[in-house]
């Protein structure tokens, strides 16, 4: 075949542009075993003089790391159940049940996907800052801080995914209707026939959504950012650390910034090696990233 | 973003029936409508409180004077806040906007271009799957690493820097300088999403059959005419959707630029949703910061519109 013509020449293109790609992660890696004054200093060097585990130490006493991986693992759990039991739900709903409105709310469920995040980031602190007895706060939402004092506040608008219930119910649609219908003649109600006999066929779409849902509350940023600004114990990884590199003298702190981001990408990064032909299928059906 | 169209199951006519069984067919269909909205109750329940009053929240302050404590003293405000934002000597038109849509425009150049080289190179090798999961690791890192490594490497004593040095030019103020930092947050942005335009390119070139391209070089095309008259032809839908798609996300993001420049230096990387956030959460400014978030909706709803339009008529044509 003339396609396998001159392979050399993709070999160069795509090993180049691999390199590019894994470079700075194995800078990030280099970078947080050097010793003090040996990172951003010149002459660069890619290489330590001695791989020493000094920075992974001092990450976990400046960061607070206990506290900060705490609060991704909460977040994270608390966010993927919930995006998981909730397009479960409403999914089955949507698929396999015949109501007036139903087409209504799955419009209505598209619709939610049309709406870019940052819409939403002025009007839910502020709902959060003003919610009704909470935090402080009296019926009106007044004279406190509403639920940004609470670990609730980092999870909360990510609890329901549109795309999640959307993936879902596209799934559930194509499972057969007839065993649903013999469960239902022996007598087995809604949610029997739910539980038992459609959510474990749905399992391998709840991988691919869990992963997907996870990996995003994981990463997350400007919103745990957000919150955290009025309550520091609510610092997720990611804010922690880029508090450090933003606050303390970067020249000294850099090799221990490394070593803390190692850190906080190493548990997806392990999580996408193991399954990444689901994440990868999320990714394709989403059409997001 | 939704791309996968939805086939809608048909609705079961109601059979006639002895009056007896159709009534308790109708108790029966009652009961499960009740059954449907308690399975959605907490979605729905969710969509009211996160999404329809937020919208109208966002919208209502867009339109108002607040100082953002009591919610009785929020103030009517008409377009003042919209005019505020093109009122001469605001920065939200130049440079905000025309940095967002630089910076929108420039991934969607370097992730194009660099994905198609990739993606089309990849096809020829081995373990395909080896280099793909390489060139897909930036996306599941958070954009806290992503950043700072490339802050870092952008330093002066940074590996971009080492790099040139080696070769024996001078140091670039990467990120420093107000002419480089646009283009250099730029690249981490495409660098970044490689992955998943290799991907979505990958999908469409196999979807190509290999017997189009036996048949031309059968007739002595070269490589670079199969490419051209083959290949990109046939690739324009996956070409079409990763431009769409990779300019609406450079549309929003932000969250890079917070990590790495914060904007600057002076406004040289500030951006719309960057604007909006600084507005809102530095000075208090709801008003303006909820239009800014208005008129950059705005343009991502058009980019949108404008995506469902063109790959409804390309449907048409196939």
């Amino acid at each position: 075949m003339t396609r396998r013509s001159a392979p050399w020449l993709s070999y160069l293109v795509v090993a180049a542009g691999a390199l590019l790609t894994v470079v700075p992660f194995l800078d990030m890696v280099m970078t947080s075993f050097k010793g003090p004054g040996e990172a951003g200093t010149l002459p660069y060097r890619f290489l330590p003089k001695a791989f020493a585990l000094s920075n992974y130490r001092a990450a976990v006493h400046q960061l607070n790391l206990p506290v900060l991986f705490r609060n991704s693992v909460v977040v994270t759990a608390v966010v993927t159940a919930s995006v998981l039991l909730t397009s479960l739900l409403a999914g089955y709903a949507l698929a396999k049940l015949r109501f007036p409105g139903r087409d209504l709310v799955f419009r209505l469920v598209l619709s939610t996907m049309m709406f870019p995040p940052f819409v939403f980031l002025i009007p839910h602190f502020l709902i959060l800052v003003h919610w009704p007895l909470a935090g402080g706060n009296d019926l009106l939402g007044r004279g406190g801080a509403g639920l940004t004092v609470s670990i609730v506040a980092l999870a909360v608008p990510f609890l329901v995914n549109g795309f999640g219930i959307f993936l879902t119910r596209q799934f559930m649609l194509s499972l057969p209707d007839e065993v649903l219908e013999a469960a239902r003649v022996d007598g087995a109600g809604e949610f029997t026939v739910w539980w038992r006999i459609v959510v474990p066929q749905t399992a391998p779409v709840l991988v691919t959504l869990g992963l997907l849902t996870a990996v995003d509350a994981w990463n997350e940023y400007i919103w745990a950012l957000l919150v955290s600004t009025a309550n520091p114990d609510l610092m997720t990884l990611p804010v922690g650390i880029q508090l450090l590199r933003d606050h303390v003298d970067p020249a000294r702190t850099l090799p221990i910034v490394m070593a803390g981001l190692v850190l906080s990408v190493l548990p997806v990064l392990v999580l996408f090696l193991l399954l990444q032909k689901h994440y990868i299928r999320g990714v394709m059906l989403s059409g997001l990233k | 973003m939704v791309n996968v169209l939805t086939p809608r199951t048909p609705e079961r006519l109601p059979t006639p029936g002895p009056a007896p069984a159709r009534d308790g067919r109708r108790r029966a269909r009652r009961r499960q409508t009740a059954v449907a909205y308690l399975f959605l109750a907490p979605a729905l329940l969710f969509f009211a409180v996160f999404l329809v009053l937020p919208l109208g929240f966002a919208l209502l302050l867009s339109v108002s004077h607040w100082t953002g404590f009591d919610l009785g003293a929020v103030e009517p405000a008409g377009l003042d806040n919209f005019g505020a934002l093109f009122a001469d000597g605001s920065t939200f038109l130049v440079p905000v906007l025309t940095n967002t849509l630089l910076f929108a425009l420039g991934t969607v150049v370097l992730a194009v271009t660099g994905s198609v080289l990739v993606a089309t190179c990849v096809e020829r090798l081995r373990f395909q799957g080896l280099w793909r999961t390489l060139y897909f690791l930036p996306i599941v890192t958070t954009v806290v690493a992503v950043g700072n490594v490339w802050k870092y490497m952008y330093e002066p004593g940074g590996l971009a820097n080492g790099v040139l040095n080696a070769l024996g030019i001078g140091s670039v103020a990467f990120l420093q300088d107000p002419d480089t930092a646009l283009p250099s947050v730029v690249v981490v942005q495409a660098w970044a999403s490689l992955g998943s335009a290799i991907l979505v390119l990958t999908a469409g070139l196999k979807s190509i059959p290999a017997s189009y391209h036996e048949a031309a070089a059968l007739d002595g095309a070269g490589p670079g005419t199969v490419f051209r008259r083959i290949t990109l032809p046939l690739l324009r839908p996956s070409l079409l959707f990763v431009c769409v798609t990779q300019f609406l996300t450079g549309l929003q993001s932000f969250a890079l630029i917070t990590v790495m420049t914060r904007g600057g230096p002076g406004d040289a990387t500030d951006v719309a949703a960057l604007e909006m956030y600084r507005r809102a959460f530095d000075y208090g400014d709801w008003g303006t910061a909820s239009a800014a978030a208005f008129v950059l909706f705005a343009v991502v709803l058009l980019v949108t519109l404008a995506q469902l339009w063109i790959f409804r008529r390309a449907g048409e044509d196939a």
